[in-house]
Protein backbone atom coordinates (compact mmCIF):
# COMPACT_ATOMS: atom_id res chain seq x y z
CA UNK A 1 0.00 0.00 0.00
CA UNK A 2 1.31 3.45 -0.60
CA UNK A 3 0.12 6.56 0.81
CA UNK A 4 0.79 8.65 -1.72
CA UNK A 5 -2.08 6.75 -3.59
CA UNK A 6 -4.81 7.29 -0.96
CA UNK A 7 -7.31 8.75 -3.28
CA UNK A 8 -7.23 5.96 -5.48
CA UNK A 9 -8.62 3.33 -2.67
CA UNK A 10 -10.43 5.75 -0.16
CA UNK A 11 -13.33 8.01 -1.72
CA UNK A 12 -13.38 11.77 0.19
CA UNK A 13 -15.59 14.66 -1.06
CA UNK A 14 -13.23 17.63 -0.34
CA UNK A 15 -14.56 20.58 0.94
CA UNK A 16 -12.86 23.41 -0.39
CA UNK A 17 -12.41 25.23 3.22
CA UNK A 18 -10.20 23.20 5.47
CA UNK A 19 -12.17 21.49 8.79
CA UNK A 20 -8.71 21.74 10.43
CA UNK A 21 -6.70 24.87 10.24
CA UNK A 22 -3.71 25.32 12.47
CA UNK A 23 -0.60 28.30 13.48
CA UNK A 24 1.77 27.30 11.28
CA UNK A 25 4.36 29.40 13.81
CA UNK A 26 3.34 26.99 16.80
CA UNK A 27 4.98 24.02 15.15
CA UNK A 28 8.06 25.74 14.26
CA UNK A 29 8.68 25.83 18.00
CA UNK A 30 7.14 22.36 18.22
CA UNK A 31 10.25 19.95 19.74
CA UNK A 32 8.13 16.97 18.93
CA UNK A 33 6.17 17.01 15.62
CA UNK A 34 4.30 13.89 16.32
CA UNK A 35 2.01 14.48 13.34
CA UNK A 36 3.97 14.02 11.05
CA UNK A 37 4.14 10.64 11.67
CA UNK A 38 1.46 9.58 13.96
CA UNK A 39 -1.41 10.81 10.90
CA UNK A 40 -2.42 7.81 9.49
CA UNK A 41 -3.08 9.70 5.76
CA UNK A 42 0.46 12.07 5.80
CA UNK A 43 -1.78 15.12 5.92
CA UNK A 44 1.11 16.84 7.99
CA UNK A 45 4.43 17.64 6.36
CA UNK A 46 7.52 19.38 8.45
CA UNK A 47 10.18 21.15 6.09
CA UNK A 48 13.18 21.33 7.58
CA UNK A 49 14.90 23.59 4.85
CA UNK A 50 11.87 26.01 4.88
CA UNK A 51 11.15 25.46 8.72
CA UNK A 52 7.71 24.80 7.87
CA UNK A 53 4.54 22.58 8.76
CA UNK A 54 1.88 22.21 5.79
CA UNK A 55 -1.02 20.78 6.69
CA UNK A 56 -3.33 19.37 3.48
CA UNK A 57 -6.86 18.36 4.56
CA UNK A 58 -7.97 16.51 1.44
CA UNK A 59 -7.25 13.48 2.24
CA UNK A 60 -7.78 13.73 5.84
CA UNK A 61 -9.40 10.16 7.58
CA UNK A 62 -11.16 12.50 9.94
CA UNK A 63 -9.56 10.02 12.59
CA UNK A 64 -8.38 12.16 15.67
CA UNK A 65 -4.91 11.37 15.87
CA UNK A 66 -3.43 15.00 15.21
CA UNK A 67 -5.91 16.53 17.38
CA UNK A 68 -4.54 14.32 20.30
CA UNK A 69 -0.65 14.08 19.75
CA UNK A 70 -0.69 17.72 19.41
CA UNK A 71 0.72 18.91 22.59
CA UNK A 72 1.25 22.57 21.68
CA UNK A 73 -2.57 23.16 20.37
CA UNK A 74 -1.22 24.47 17.28
CA UNK A 75 -4.97 24.21 16.12
CA UNK A 76 -6.90 27.28 15.36
CA UNK A 77 -9.88 25.22 14.22
CA UNK A 78 -10.33 21.71 14.73
CA UNK A 79 -13.70 20.16 14.14
CA UNK A 80 -14.90 17.74 11.59
CA UNK A 81 -16.22 18.69 7.49
CA UNK A 82 -19.51 19.70 6.88
CA UNK A 83 -22.15 17.68 6.52
CA UNK A 84 -21.87 15.74 3.13
CA UNK A 85 -18.20 16.37 2.88
CA UNK A 86 -15.07 14.64 4.10
CA UNK A 87 -14.31 11.11 3.69
CA UNK A 88 -16.26 8.43 2.84
CA UNK A 89 -16.35 5.26 3.77
CA UNK A 90 -17.99 2.50 1.27
CA UNK A 91 -17.16 -0.95 2.97
CA UNK A 92 -14.53 -0.53 5.54
CA UNK B 1 -35.61 27.76 10.92
CA UNK B 2 -36.20 25.55 13.78
CA UNK B 3 -37.84 22.60 14.49
CA UNK B 4 -38.89 20.78 17.69
CA UNK B 5 -38.31 17.42 19.21
CA UNK B 6 -38.60 15.53 22.35
CA UNK B 7 -35.52 14.47 21.97
CA UNK B 8 -32.19 14.86 19.68
CA UNK B 9 -29.52 11.82 19.60
CA UNK B 10 -26.10 13.46 18.19
CA UNK B 11 -24.28 10.80 16.04
CA UNK B 12 -26.27 7.72 14.08
CA UNK B 13 -23.30 5.38 14.92
CA UNK B 14 -24.21 1.98 17.26
CA UNK B 15 -24.96 4.13 20.58
CA UNK B 16 -26.96 6.80 18.93
CA UNK B 17 -29.08 4.79 16.78
CA UNK B 18 -29.66 2.19 19.99
CA UNK B 19 -30.69 5.43 21.81
CA UNK B 20 -33.08 6.62 18.80
CA UNK B 21 -34.68 3.38 18.72
CA UNK B 22 -35.31 2.73 22.17
CA UNK B 23 -37.02 6.13 22.34
CA UNK B 24 -38.96 6.20 19.55
CA UNK B 25 -40.68 2.86 20.32
CA UNK B 26 -41.88 4.30 23.45
CA UNK B 27 -43.27 7.33 20.85
CA UNK B 28 -41.01 10.21 21.76
CA UNK B 29 -40.46 12.30 18.95
CA UNK B 30 -36.56 11.82 17.66
CA UNK B 31 -33.99 13.49 15.58
CA UNK B 32 -31.18 11.43 14.90
CA UNK B 33 -28.40 13.60 14.01
CA UNK B 34 -25.58 11.96 11.66
CA UNK B 35 -22.90 14.36 9.78
CA UNK B 36 -22.43 11.63 6.90
CA UNK B 37 -24.06 11.49 3.96
CA UNK B 38 -25.34 7.97 5.66
CA UNK B 39 -24.86 6.45 9.24
CA UNK B 40 -21.38 4.53 9.08
CA UNK B 41 -20.22 6.55 6.02
CA UNK B 42 -17.38 8.23 8.50
CA UNK B 43 -16.75 4.80 11.15
CA UNK B 44 -14.49 2.45 10.71
CA UNK B 45 -13.54 -0.26 13.10
CA UNK B 46 -10.84 -3.49 14.18
CA UNK B 47 -13.44 -5.72 13.02
CA UNK B 48 -15.86 -7.32 15.08
CA UNK B 49 -18.63 -6.32 16.45
CA UNK B 50 -19.32 -8.92 19.35
CA UNK B 51 -22.49 -10.59 20.87
CA UNK B 52 -25.05 -7.95 21.24
CA UNK B 53 -27.64 -9.25 23.76
CA UNK B 54 -29.34 -5.60 24.34
CA UNK B 55 -29.52 -5.94 20.60
CA UNK B 56 -31.05 -9.34 21.16
CA UNK B 57 -33.26 -7.96 22.94
CA UNK B 58 -34.99 -5.11 21.24
CA UNK B 59 -34.58 -7.09 17.61
CA UNK B 60 -34.70 -10.65 18.39
CA UNK B 61 -32.67 -12.55 16.42
CA UNK B 62 -31.64 -9.51 14.75
CA UNK B 63 -28.73 -11.79 12.89
CA UNK B 64 -31.43 -12.99 10.28
CA UNK B 65 -31.66 -9.33 9.14
CA UNK B 66 -28.77 -7.20 9.75
CA UNK B 67 -26.07 -6.52 7.11
CA UNK B 68 -23.22 -8.92 8.77
CA UNK B 69 -20.65 -11.05 7.31
CA UNK B 70 -19.24 -14.18 8.64
CA UNK B 71 -19.51 -15.05 12.40
CA UNK B 72 -16.91 -15.75 14.47
CA UNK B 73 -16.25 -19.15 14.92
CA UNK B 74 -12.88 -19.90 15.36
CA UNK B 75 -9.83 -17.15 17.50
CA UNK B 76 -6.52 -17.03 17.32
CA UNK B 77 -3.49 -15.11 19.22
CA UNK B 78 -0.30 -14.79 17.24
CA UNK B 79 3.25 -13.72 18.68
CA UNK B 80 5.76 -12.79 16.27
CA UNK B 81 8.96 -11.25 15.50
CA UNK B 82 10.02 -10.14 11.68
CA UNK B 83 11.06 -13.79 10.97
CA UNK B 84 9.05 -15.77 13.25
CA UNK B 85 5.11 -16.82 14.96
CA UNK B 86 3.62 -18.47 17.34
CA UNK B 87 0.45 -19.29 17.41
CA UNK B 88 -2.72 -20.64 19.43
CA UNK B 89 -5.96 -21.08 18.17
CA UNK B 90 -9.19 -21.64 19.71
CA UNK B 91 -12.43 -23.25 18.02
CA UNK B 92 -16.05 -24.98 19.49
CA UNK B 93 -19.15 -25.83 18.16
CA UNK B 94 -20.94 -23.03 20.82
CA UNK B 95 -19.15 -20.17 18.48
CA UNK B 96 -20.72 -21.99 15.81
CA UNK B 97 -24.51 -22.05 16.33
CA UNK B 98 -27.04 -18.29 17.33
CA UNK B 99 -26.76 -16.96 19.30
CA UNK B 100 -23.57 -16.15 17.61
CA UNK B 101 -20.66 -14.84 20.24
CA UNK B 102 -19.59 -12.27 17.47
CA UNK B 103 -19.67 -11.48 13.48
CA UNK B 104 -17.40 -9.27 11.03
CA UNK B 105 -19.14 -6.66 9.98
CA UNK B 106 -18.80 -3.04 7.32
CA UNK B 107 -19.88 -0.67 8.98
CA UNK B 108 -21.20 1.93 6.70
CA UNK B 109 -23.92 -1.49 6.10
CA UNK B 110 -24.23 -2.40 9.85
CA UNK B 111 -24.37 1.21 11.00
CA UNK B 112 -27.14 2.01 8.27
CA UNK B 113 -29.61 -1.23 9.22
CA UNK B 114 -29.59 -0.11 12.92
CA UNK B 115 -30.54 3.65 12.13
CA UNK B 116 -33.29 1.82 9.52
CA UNK B 117 -34.36 0.30 12.74
CA UNK B 118 -34.51 3.40 14.31
CA UNK B 119 -36.69 5.08 12.18
CA UNK B 120 -38.54 2.39 11.45
CA UNK B 121 -39.60 3.21 14.70
CA UNK B 122 -40.32 6.79 14.27
CA UNK B 123 -37.21 8.40 14.26
CA UNK B 124 -36.05 11.52 12.14
CA UNK B 125 -32.65 10.92 10.87
CA UNK B 126 -30.91 14.02 9.85
CA UNK B 127 -27.93 13.31 7.84
CA UNK B 128 -25.07 15.59 6.79
CA UNK B 129 -25.46 17.76 9.59
CA UNK B 130 -22.67 18.28 11.82
CA UNK B 131 -23.48 19.53 15.02
CA UNK B 132 -21.82 22.86 15.70
CA UNK B 133 -22.74 23.46 19.20
CA UNK B 134 -25.39 23.57 21.78
CA UNK B 135 -28.15 25.88 22.31
CA UNK B 136 -28.80 26.70 25.45
CA UNK B 137 -32.32 28.80 26.81
CA UNK B 138 -32.65 30.01 30.32
CA UNK B 139 -29.36 28.59 31.17
CA UNK B 140 -30.99 24.97 30.01
CA UNK B 141 -29.61 22.96 26.87
CA UNK B 142 -31.99 23.36 24.56
CA UNK B 143 -31.39 21.95 21.31
CA UNK B 144 -28.20 22.02 19.00
CA UNK B 145 -27.07 24.37 15.68
CA UNK B 146 -25.76 22.47 12.48
CA UNK B 147 -22.74 23.75 11.03
CA UNK B 148 -23.28 25.88 8.06
CA UNK B 149 -26.96 25.62 7.96
CA UNK B 150 -29.12 28.72 9.58
CA UNK B 151 -31.52 27.74 12.48
CA UNK B 152 -31.47 25.32 14.93
CA UNK B 153 -33.01 22.03 15.89
CA UNK B 154 -34.82 21.96 19.28
CA UNK B 155 -34.97 19.20 22.41
CA UNK B 156 -35.05 19.57 26.04
CA UNK B 157 -32.39 16.94 25.96
CA UNK B 158 -29.79 15.38 24.06
CA UNK B 159 -28.16 12.28 23.63
CA UNK B 160 -24.11 12.99 22.88
CA UNK B 161 -23.01 9.88 20.85
CA UNK B 162 -20.68 11.56 18.30
CA UNK B 163 -17.68 8.92 18.89
CA UNK B 164 -14.24 9.33 20.60
CA UNK B 165 -13.41 13.26 20.37
CA UNK B 166 -17.22 14.30 21.61
CA UNK B 167 -17.33 17.87 21.05
CA UNK B 168 -20.70 17.86 21.98
CA UNK B 169 -19.35 16.22 25.52
CA UNK B 170 -16.83 18.81 25.20
CA UNK B 171 -18.97 22.00 24.92
CA UNK B 172 -20.99 20.85 27.56
CA UNK B 173 -17.96 20.58 30.03
CA UNK B 174 -18.32 16.77 30.54
CA UNK B 175 -14.91 15.65 29.03
CA UNK B 176 -11.79 17.02 29.74
CA UNK B 177 -10.77 19.91 26.98
CA UNK B 178 -6.91 17.63 26.50
CA UNK B 179 -7.03 14.32 25.95
CA UNK B 180 -3.68 11.98 27.06
CA UNK B 181 -2.33 10.27 24.77
CA UNK B 182 -1.32 7.79 26.63
CA UNK B 183 -5.27 6.62 26.73
CA UNK B 184 -5.81 7.08 23.10
CA UNK B 185 -4.88 4.75 20.07
CA UNK B 186 -5.75 5.04 16.31
CA UNK B 187 -6.44 1.77 14.05
CA UNK B 188 -5.64 1.88 10.92
CA UNK B 189 -6.92 -1.15 8.43
CA UNK B 190 -6.81 -1.98 5.11
CA UNK B 191 -9.53 -4.27 3.03
CA UNK B 192 -8.06 -6.99 1.23
CA UNK B 193 -10.66 -7.98 -1.89
CA UNK B 194 -10.31 -11.92 -2.05
CA UNK B 195 -12.26 -14.78 -3.10
CA UNK B 196 -14.31 -16.59 -0.58
CA UNK B 197 -13.52 -20.03 -1.65
CA UNK B 198 -9.82 -19.08 -1.19
CA UNK B 199 -10.59 -17.50 2.32
CA UNK B 200 -12.50 -20.89 3.73
CA UNK B 201 -9.48 -22.87 2.08
CA UNK B 202 -6.68 -20.67 3.51
CA UNK B 203 -8.11 -19.89 6.79
CA UNK B 204 -10.17 -23.57 7.24
CA UNK B 205 -13.71 -22.08 6.89
CA UNK B 206 -17.41 -23.59 5.99
CA UNK B 207 -20.44 -21.95 5.61
CA UNK B 208 -20.59 -18.94 7.25
CA UNK B 209 -17.86 -19.48 9.47
CA UNK B 210 -15.50 -16.31 10.41
CA UNK B 211 -11.74 -15.91 11.71
CA UNK B 212 -10.38 -13.71 13.72
CA UNK B 213 -7.07 -13.59 14.69
CA UNK B 214 -4.66 -10.83 16.71
CA UNK B 215 -0.96 -10.43 16.48
CA UNK B 216 1.47 -9.05 19.47
CA UNK B 217 5.00 -8.19 17.98
CA UNK B 218 4.41 -6.56 14.58
CA UNK B 219 4.12 -3.18 15.65
CA UNK B 220 7.74 -2.04 15.15
CA UNK B 221 8.79 -2.01 18.89
CA UNK B 222 5.05 0.69 19.11
CA UNK B 223 2.80 0.04 21.99
CA UNK B 224 0.13 -2.12 20.08
CA UNK B 225 -1.28 -4.99 17.95
CA UNK B 226 -2.31 -6.35 14.65
CA UNK B 227 -5.85 -7.68 13.60
CA UNK B 228 -7.07 -9.93 11.07
CA UNK B 229 -10.43 -10.77 10.46
CA UNK B 230 -12.37 -12.90 7.49
CA UNK B 231 -15.25 -11.10 5.70
CA UNK B 232 -17.64 -12.82 3.32
CA UNK B 233 -14.94 -11.90 0.14
CA UNK B 234 -12.40 -9.72 1.86
CA UNK B 235 -10.24 -9.57 4.93
CA UNK B 236 -9.66 -6.85 7.31
CA UNK B 237 -6.25 -6.02 8.51
CA UNK B 238 -4.90 -3.87 10.33
CA UNK B 239 -2.62 -2.49 13.64
CA UNK B 240 -3.69 -0.44 16.49
CA UNK B 241 -1.29 2.11 18.40
CA UNK B 242 -1.00 3.43 21.48
CA UNK B 243 -0.73 7.60 20.71
CA UNK B 244 1.73 8.20 23.47
CA UNK B 245 4.10 5.50 22.24
CA UNK B 246 3.31 6.29 18.43
CA UNK B 247 4.01 9.76 18.75
CA UNK B 248 7.80 9.45 19.72
CA UNK B 249 8.39 6.55 18.02
CA UNK B 250 9.34 9.00 14.33
CA UNK B 251 7.70 5.69 12.96
CA UNK B 252 4.64 6.28 10.31
CA UNK B 253 0.85 3.56 10.66
CA UNK B 254 1.29 2.88 7.12
CA UNK B 255 4.54 2.16 6.70
CA UNK B 256 3.90 -0.05 10.05
CA UNK B 257 1.02 -1.65 8.02
CA UNK B 258 3.10 -2.33 5.38
CA UNK B 259 5.79 -4.87 7.38
CA UNK B 260 3.37 -6.27 8.62
CA UNK B 261 2.05 -6.98 5.58
CA UNK B 262 5.46 -8.15 4.35
CA UNK B 263 5.79 -10.13 7.24
CA UNK B 264 6.70 -13.87 5.93
CA UNK B 265 4.07 -15.90 7.66
CA UNK B 266 1.25 -12.47 6.71
CA UNK B 267 2.35 -12.20 3.38
CA UNK B 268 1.15 -15.80 2.90
CA UNK B 269 -2.40 -14.91 4.01
CA UNK B 270 -3.05 -11.95 2.52
CA UNK B 271 -1.67 -13.63 -0.76
CA UNK B 272 -3.54 -12.83 -3.80
CA UNK B 273 -6.06 -10.12 -2.33
CA UNK B 274 -6.07 -6.64 -3.64
CA UNK B 275 -6.37 -3.80 -1.49
CA UNK B 276 -9.87 -2.30 -1.81
CA UNK B 277 -9.58 0.40 1.21
CA UNK B 278 -7.74 2.04 3.51
CA UNK B 279 -9.45 3.58 7.17
CA UNK B 280 -8.47 5.08 10.51
CA UNK B 281 -9.54 5.89 14.00
CA UNK B 282 -9.08 7.00 17.14
CA UNK B 283 -9.91 4.50 19.80
CA UNK B 284 -10.50 5.32 23.48
CA UNK B 285 -8.24 2.46 25.32
CA UNK B 286 -7.84 4.49 29.23
CA UNK B 287 -10.96 2.23 30.26
CA UNK B 288 -13.14 2.94 33.50
CA UNK B 289 -10.14 5.53 34.47
CA UNK B 290 -11.51 8.12 31.27
CA UNK B 291 -14.69 7.86 31.33
CA UNK B 292 -16.09 11.82 31.10
CA UNK B 293 -19.15 12.89 33.37
CA UNK B 294 -21.71 11.32 31.70
CA UNK B 295 -24.51 13.55 32.89
CA UNK B 296 -24.98 17.26 32.65
CA UNK B 297 -28.76 19.10 32.70
CA UNK B 298 -30.09 18.32 29.66
CA UNK B 299 -27.35 15.81 28.68
CA UNK B 300 -26.14 12.05 28.52
CA UNK B 301 -22.79 11.05 27.13
CA UNK B 302 -22.84 7.36 25.69
CA UNK B 303 -20.49 5.21 23.67
CA UNK B 304 -17.14 6.00 22.27
CA UNK B 305 -18.17 9.77 23.53
CA UNK B 306 -18.19 8.53 27.17
CA UNK B 307 -15.34 5.88 26.37
CA UNK B 308 -17.12 2.93 27.16
CA UNK B 309 -14.55 0.61 25.38
CA UNK B 310 -13.14 -2.60 26.67
CA UNK B 311 -9.57 -2.80 25.30
CA UNK B 312 -7.77 -5.78 27.94
CA UNK B 313 -5.62 -6.95 24.92
CA UNK B 314 -7.73 -9.85 25.05
CA UNK B 315 -11.35 -9.14 23.42
CA UNK B 316 -11.20 -5.32 21.95
CA UNK B 317 -15.14 -4.56 22.44
CA UNK B 318 -16.85 -1.06 21.89
CA UNK B 319 -19.78 -1.56 19.43
CA UNK B 320 -22.12 -3.62 22.35
CA UNK B 321 -21.00 -1.22 25.46
CA UNK B 322 -21.76 1.28 23.23
CA UNK B 323 -25.04 -0.19 22.18
CA UNK B 324 -25.59 -1.09 25.56
CA UNK B 325 -25.21 2.01 26.43
CA UNK B 326 -27.52 4.19 23.90
CA UNK B 327 -30.40 2.12 25.40
CA UNK B 328 -30.10 2.97 28.53
CA UNK B 329 -29.44 6.37 28.06
CA UNK B 330 -32.73 6.28 25.70
CA UNK B 331 -34.71 4.40 28.48
CA UNK B 332 -33.45 7.07 31.17
CA UNK B 333 -34.98 10.00 28.84
CA UNK B 334 -38.39 8.40 28.55
CA UNK B 335 -38.70 8.59 32.20
CA UNK B 336 -37.20 12.30 32.47
CA UNK B 337 -39.86 12.57 29.67
CA UNK B 338 -42.82 11.52 32.32
CA UNK B 339 -41.29 13.55 35.06
CA UNK B 340 -41.12 16.33 32.54
CA UNK B 341 -37.66 17.13 34.02
CA UNK B 342 -34.17 17.26 32.27
CA UNK B 343 -32.13 17.83 35.41
CA UNK B 344 -28.13 16.24 36.31
CA UNK B 345 -30.17 14.91 39.22
CA UNK B 346 -33.21 13.21 37.26
CA UNK B 347 -30.39 12.02 34.13
CA UNK B 348 -27.68 10.44 37.00
CA UNK B 349 -30.26 7.19 36.78
CA UNK B 350 -28.56 6.73 33.20
CA UNK B 351 -25.14 6.37 35.10
CA UNK B 352 -26.66 4.50 37.99
CA UNK B 353 -27.90 2.04 35.42
CA UNK B 354 -24.96 1.55 33.31
CA UNK B 355 -22.72 0.78 37.07
CA UNK B 356 -25.36 -1.85 37.62
CA UNK B 357 -25.01 -2.97 34.15
CA UNK B 358 -22.34 -5.63 32.66
CA UNK B 359 -21.09 -2.21 31.10
CA UNK B 360 -19.06 -0.88 33.77
CA UNK B 361 -18.90 -4.18 36.04
CA UNK B 362 -16.87 -5.17 33.36
CA UNK B 363 -14.85 -1.86 32.71
CA UNK B 364 -14.40 -1.51 36.57
CA UNK B 365 -12.97 -5.27 36.80
CA UNK B 366 -10.33 -4.83 34.18
CA UNK B 367 -9.55 -1.06 35.02
CA UNK B 368 -5.99 -1.91 35.46
CA UNK B 369 -5.76 -3.74 31.67
CA UNK B 370 -5.04 -0.74 29.84
CA UNK B 371 -2.07 0.17 32.61
CA UNK B 372 -0.70 -3.40 31.62
CA UNK B 373 -0.64 -2.64 28.45
CA UNK B 374 1.99 0.16 28.78
CA UNK B 375 4.51 -2.28 29.54
CA UNK B 376 6.76 -2.31 26.47
CA UNK B 377 8.36 -5.46 27.17
CA UNK B 378 4.77 -6.82 25.63
CA UNK B 379 5.24 -5.52 22.11
CA UNK B 380 9.09 -6.46 21.52
CA UNK B 381 11.05 -8.81 24.13
CA UNK B 382 7.73 -11.54 24.85
CA UNK B 383 7.06 -12.37 21.42
CA UNK B 384 10.64 -12.71 20.57
CA UNK B 385 10.94 -14.73 23.96
CA UNK B 386 8.06 -16.94 22.75
CA UNK B 387 8.98 -17.68 19.14
CA UNK B 388 12.74 -18.00 20.50
CA UNK B 389 12.03 -20.35 22.84
CA UNK B 390 9.58 -22.64 20.77
CA UNK B 391 12.26 -22.77 17.82
CA UNK B 392 15.13 -24.02 20.63
CA UNK B 393 12.34 -26.52 21.37
CA UNK B 394 11.27 -28.10 18.17
CA UNK B 395 15.40 -27.65 17.02
CA UNK B 396 17.45 -30.52 15.94
CA UNK B 397 20.63 -29.56 15.08
CA UNK B 398 23.00 -32.52 16.53
CA UNK B 399 23.92 -30.74 19.77
CA UNK B 400 22.11 -32.22 23.20
CA UNK B 401 19.10 -30.57 24.23
CA UNK B 402 18.63 -27.98 27.56
CA UNK B 403 15.74 -29.63 29.72
CA UNK B 404 12.69 -27.00 29.02
CA UNK B 405 12.46 -25.55 32.47
CA UNK B 406 15.92 -24.67 32.37
CA UNK B 407 15.91 -23.58 28.85
CA UNK B 408 12.59 -21.21 29.73
CA UNK B 409 14.80 -19.78 32.39
CA UNK B 410 17.48 -18.95 30.30
CA UNK B 411 15.45 -17.63 27.68
CA UNK B 412 13.89 -15.21 30.42
CA UNK B 413 16.75 -14.30 32.24
CA UNK B 414 18.25 -13.12 28.61
CA UNK B 415 15.59 -11.70 27.11
CA UNK B 416 13.66 -10.13 29.54
CA UNK B 417 15.54 -10.27 33.15
CA UNK B 418 13.81 -12.33 35.78
CA UNK B 419 12.76 -9.15 38.05
CA UNK B 420 11.05 -7.72 35.00
CA UNK B 421 9.66 -11.12 33.99
CA UNK B 422 8.02 -11.79 37.65
CA UNK B 423 6.76 -8.17 38.06
CA UNK B 424 5.10 -8.20 34.50
CA UNK B 425 3.32 -11.12 35.26
CA UNK B 426 1.87 -9.65 38.40
CA UNK B 427 0.94 -6.78 36.74
CA UNK B 428 -0.87 -9.25 34.21
CA UNK B 429 -2.62 -10.84 37.28
CA UNK B 430 -4.06 -8.25 38.71
CA UNK B 431 -5.06 -6.76 34.94
CA UNK B 432 -6.92 -9.54 34.04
Amino acid sequence: MNIDEIFDFTSFTIDREPHIVLDPQVCVGCDNRGCTNSCPARCYTWSEEEQKMTFVHDGCLECGTCYIVCHRNAFTRWRYPRGGFGVAYRMT
Amino acid sequence: MSKQYQAIVVGAGPAGSSAALTMARAGLDVALVERGTFPGEKNMFGGILHRMTSIEEVLPEFWHNAPLERHIAKKGTTFMTGEASFHVQHETVNFDRAPYNGYTVFRPRFDSWLADEAIKAGATLITRATVDDLVHKNGRIAGVSILGRTGQIEAPVVIAADGVLSFTAKKAGLRQPKFDAGQMAVGVKALIDMPREMIDDRFGLVRDQGFANEFVGCTGGVRGGGFLYTNYDSLSIGLVFHLGSLRTSGKTPYDLLNAFMEQPQVAKLVRGGRLQEYSAHVIPEGGYKMIPELVGNGILVAGDAAALCNATGVNLEGINLASHSGILAGRTVIEAHERNDFSAKTLRRYKERLDLSWVMQDLKGFRNAPGMLHIDRIYNEYPELVCSMMEHIYRIDGTPKTSIPKLILREVKEKVGLKNAISDALTAWRAL
